[in-house]
């Protein structure tokens, strides 16, 4: 049954904050971080305010999050009050219910505070505390009606978690971390660049946008680094990145390699050349040990965690797997994973992996959804429960 | 005499592999945390405080709802939540210490075999430097990253 109701639904990364309230047919993604510029010395910038940063190079960040928990919180503070604002998405939570996540095994001190902050700060009418991946499952099964299971896997900023959803609930015991997500991606990128040919160690933002414009999961490995040794024409890997100048150039673009130098042309840019970079940086993620972190990469954790399963809900968990998160948006991440957990898995059993059109905004549309569910009211917390029973009720209410 | 002597010869060689894999996972545990790192330059405008430069926020704050109490601080909050991830994951062993939980949730090693890259250029690595471990492809490669020191060069194909 369905009911129509506004809520408000901060799905609140460490990377970015996707919010909105639930009729709106897309949320905002906000950078959920403050940044600092070279070039300005007069303000900092909060969250999408950086969209007016003429100059983006040098970016310092301040971020609310670390190792993919909330720790700094007159960070996140700052951050949440810009985002309530008039300026950018105004909320009413005296009215409107207010959806949040938070992640898998949240800490109880930073799910004491989350729960202060908003009844006592924000002044809540009532609330939802959730992990996103919640959120992303409710959504697979309503779009799927008649799925049993759900395997979900969340490769966001600072981790990737792969987490057995069965008859909707999450089977906690099955819930495996792989501490590699896009932070360790741009960061090791980063660094081989700098090695290897130019000093970008302090251009994390732009360096951000080389991973994402130009790296891919690689189908075949070992065929494509042998590609990526060869010379001229035949390495049909090799690409130039075009970086931004700042003055000419604000968003840097990957080019094929032109064999004539256009004369001129050159003189004026900054190109970098990638060649393996392109996917032995996404290639952590199905082998963390490339970097000497001894933990499964993505599929053989995902067989890992299907096999503590009840033995007849594995049929539909393999069926059903669910990427979310900014890094399944490399090109040929879901066919990688198909592929290599389809060689793990028995094989009578049918493997299905389920890419989202948009990854990053899954949780947030499924936020929305369950607001419409006649349920929701009995899944939050009022003020004045609060008020009355304090956090004991919210740790026995909200399964994060 | 002569087989104590010998004896000392073999602990120290042995006490130097320790300390050489002992270095070695120091090394490895640095770089890791090198690319956990949020910004690897010094904040370019450390004087520039945030909460003061947004007094547009609080004027947002006090217009909803009217009879609004004054709003905290982020300097509040800074101070009343103040602990460590590194705090926060040993509270969660005491307080929590039955699996699951973040520690237990941990993917295990891999059973796929490790596989080692040039530290220059990403390829496929054939040479090994024994003293510090590091791999690369080729002598060139090796000359490039003029590395080890030439005092030590002990090189093996591998
Ligand atoms: N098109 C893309 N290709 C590869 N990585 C991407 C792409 N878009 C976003 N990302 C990466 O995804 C990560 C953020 O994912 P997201 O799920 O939004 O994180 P979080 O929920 O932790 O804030 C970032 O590291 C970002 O660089
Ligand atoms: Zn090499």
């Amino acid at each position: 049954m369905a009911i129509s109701r506004e809520v408000f639904v901060l799905d609140n990364g460490a990377y970015t904050a996707k919010v909105g309230i639930s009729n709106s047919e897309h949320p905002r993604v906000i950078p959920n971080c403050i940044m600092k510029a070279k070039s300005e010395r007069r303000r900092p910038f909060v969250g999408d305010q950086l969209e007016d940063c003429r100059d983006a190079s040098g970016l310092f960040y301040i971020l609310p999050f670390q190792k993919g928990y909330l720790v700094n919180w007159d960070v996140q503070k700052n951050v949440w009050d810009y985002i309530f604002s008039k300026e950018c998405c105004p909320a009413n939570f005296s009215e409107t219910p207010l959806v949040v996540t938070e992640p898998y095994f949240n800490f109880p001190s930073i799910q004491e505070a989350m729960t202060e902050i908003f009844f006592e700060e924000y002044e809540c009418k009532s609330l939802l505390r959730i992990n996103a991946g919640d959120l992303s499952c409710y959504n697979y099964k309503k779009k799927n009606p008649g799925t049993l299971c759900c395997l979900l896997v969340d490769s966001g900023y600072s981790f990737t978690h792969v987490v057995p959803y069965i008859k909707g609930k999450k089977l906690k015991q099955g819930i495996r971390r792989i501490d590699v997500g896009g932070k360790m991606l741009t960061n090791h990128l980063k660094e081989i660049i700098s090695y290897r040919q130019l000093h970008v160690m302090d251009e994390t933002h732009v360096m951000n946008q080389v991973k994402e414009d130009a790296c891919f999961v690689s189908q075949n490995f070992f065929r494509d680094m042998d590609i990526a040794r060869k010379r001229d024409k035949e390495n049909t890997i090799a690409r130039d990145y075009v970086l931004p100048d700042f003055t000419t150039l604000r968003r840097g673009y990957v080019r094929s390699i032109d064999p004539v130098d256009k004369a001129g042309e050159s003189e004026q840019q900054q190109i970098l050349r990638l060649n393996n970079e392109r996917f032995t940086v996404p290639e952590i993620m199905f082998h963390p040990s490339d970097l000497g972190i001894s933990q499964m990469g993505i599929p053989e954790a995902i067989c890992h965690s299907i096999g503590v399963c009840p033995v007849e809900a594995q049929p539909h968990l393999y069926a059903n797997i669910l990427l979310t998160g900014g890094c399944s948006l490399f090109p040929g991440f879901r066919e990688r994973v198909e592929a290599e957990v389809r060689s793990r898995a028995p094989d009578d059993l049918d493997v299905q992996v389920t890419l989202p059109a948009n990854p990053v905004t899954y949780a947030w549309h499924g936020g929305a959804l369950l607001g419409q569910d006649s349920e929701f009211s009995n899944m939050t917390v009022s003020r004045e429960e609060y008020e009355e029973e304090g956090h004991s009720l919210c740790f026995e209410k909200f399964d994060i | 005499m002569a087989s104590a002597r010998e004896s000392g010869r073999l602990k120290d060689a042995n006490q130097k592999r320790i300390l050489d894999e002992a270095a070695r996972r120091r090394r490895m545990r640095k770089a890791l945390e090198a690319l956990e790192q949020d910004n690897f330059h010094d904040d370019p405008h450390a004087d520039l405080v945030m909460s003061k430069k947004v007094p547009k926020f609080q004027e947002t704050l006090e217009s909803r709802g009217g009879r609004r109490k004054k709003a905290r601080s982020a300097e509040y909050y800074k101070q009343r939540f103040r602990k460590t991830f590194a705090q926060l994951v040993e509270e969660d062993q005491n307080y929590n210490p039955d699996p699951p939980n973040y520690m237990s949730a941990q993917a295990p090693p891999s059973k796929v075999p490790e596989r080692h890259f040039c530290a220059v250029c990403g390829f496929t690595s054939n040479y090994k430097c024994i003293p510090c471990g590091a791999r690369y492809c080729s002598v060139e490669a090796l000359r490039r990253a003029d590395h080890p020191p030439k005092e030590s060069y002990r090189m093996c194909k591998i």
